[in-house]
């Protein structure tokens, strides 16, 4: 309980902090501060993600279903993260470059990625046998998650974007943020990944119980 | 900044709601995971 009554004190004082310093970029503006939000989003997403694809190598190898119950769950708070990321993104869009949406590198990168693991989805509902449609999935979600680290890291990198490049890191990895920015960012991406794990074992719990109601159905 | 302000108001408000609404589902599932013990 106390970690979880933390995990809100400090998201309050993340929030709070995130409104009353000053813009993280001044070239930007006040649209910048979303920076607060948007990279955790996008970072957890990835983290989901690759999730995803170990407990799919777990089930590949052991074939419990429990790990794909898992895969599945990770992969589906990975879409929602990735879709929070895409809004928060169009949003910023909005305010810095004048639209919603503009087919930049950035927003066709995580287009397609909401495309590769839509498909996951629909792989997972077109297969009733539930051994078939694990193995099958497992091997989708395995490479699906090959093409996550070129279309978040790469692909945005080597062609020409309006996206901030060096809000965070610049080409030579090194850190650009100012050490206030730098806290709250950090704080802010510690908080997140904690929300999304806290998250994802409630959902594990509740297949859980899933799972052994169906047991005693039998 | 005065627009800051209203943002950052709603933003707690969103997040107390999802805080209390990931605290009441994790109570009750604790409750039945009590149940099956």
């Amino acid at each position: 309980m106390i970690w979880k009554l933390l995990i809100f004190i400090l998201m309050t004082a993340v929030i709070v902090l995130s409104f009353t310093t000053p813009a993280p970029q001044q070239a930007i503006g006040e649209a910048s501060r979303i920076m607060y939000y948007h990279v955790p989003m996008a970072w957890i997403s990835v983290l989901a993600f690759a999730m995803s694809m170990v407990y799919s190598i777990q089930y590949l190898r052991g074939r419990q279903l429990s790990y794909d119950e898992r895969a599945l769950d990770a992969a589906r708070l990975g879409f929602v993260f990735c879709v929070l990321a895409a809004i928060s993104g169009s949003v910023f869009a909005r305010v810095a470059w004048g639209s919603f949406w503009n087919w930049d590198p950035r927003e066709t990168s995580i287009f397609v990625l909401l495309l590769i693991y839509g498909a996951y989805f629909a792989l997972r509902g077109a297969v009733e046998e539930e051994d078939r449609r694990a193995a099958l999935t497992a091997v989708y979600s395995i490479f699906a998650f090959l093409t996550v680290p070129f279309l978040v890291f790469v692909m945005p990198r080597i062609m020409p974007s309006l996206h901030p490049a060096d809000s965070v890191v610049d080409a030579t990895i090194s850190i650009t943020m100012g050490p206030t920015v730098g806290l709250i960012l950090l704080a802010s991406l510690v908080l997140f990944t904690s929300l999304f794990l806290w998250v994802f074992y409630i959902a594990v719990r509740i297949r859980r119980l899933q799972r052994s109601d169906l047991k005693k159905e039998d | 900044m005065d627009g800051n302000y209203v943002a950052m108001t709603v933003t707690i408000v969103v997040w107390a709601g999802l805080f209390l609404f990931l605290l009441r589902l994790d109570r009750k599932v604790r409750k039945l995971e009590g149940r099956w013990r």
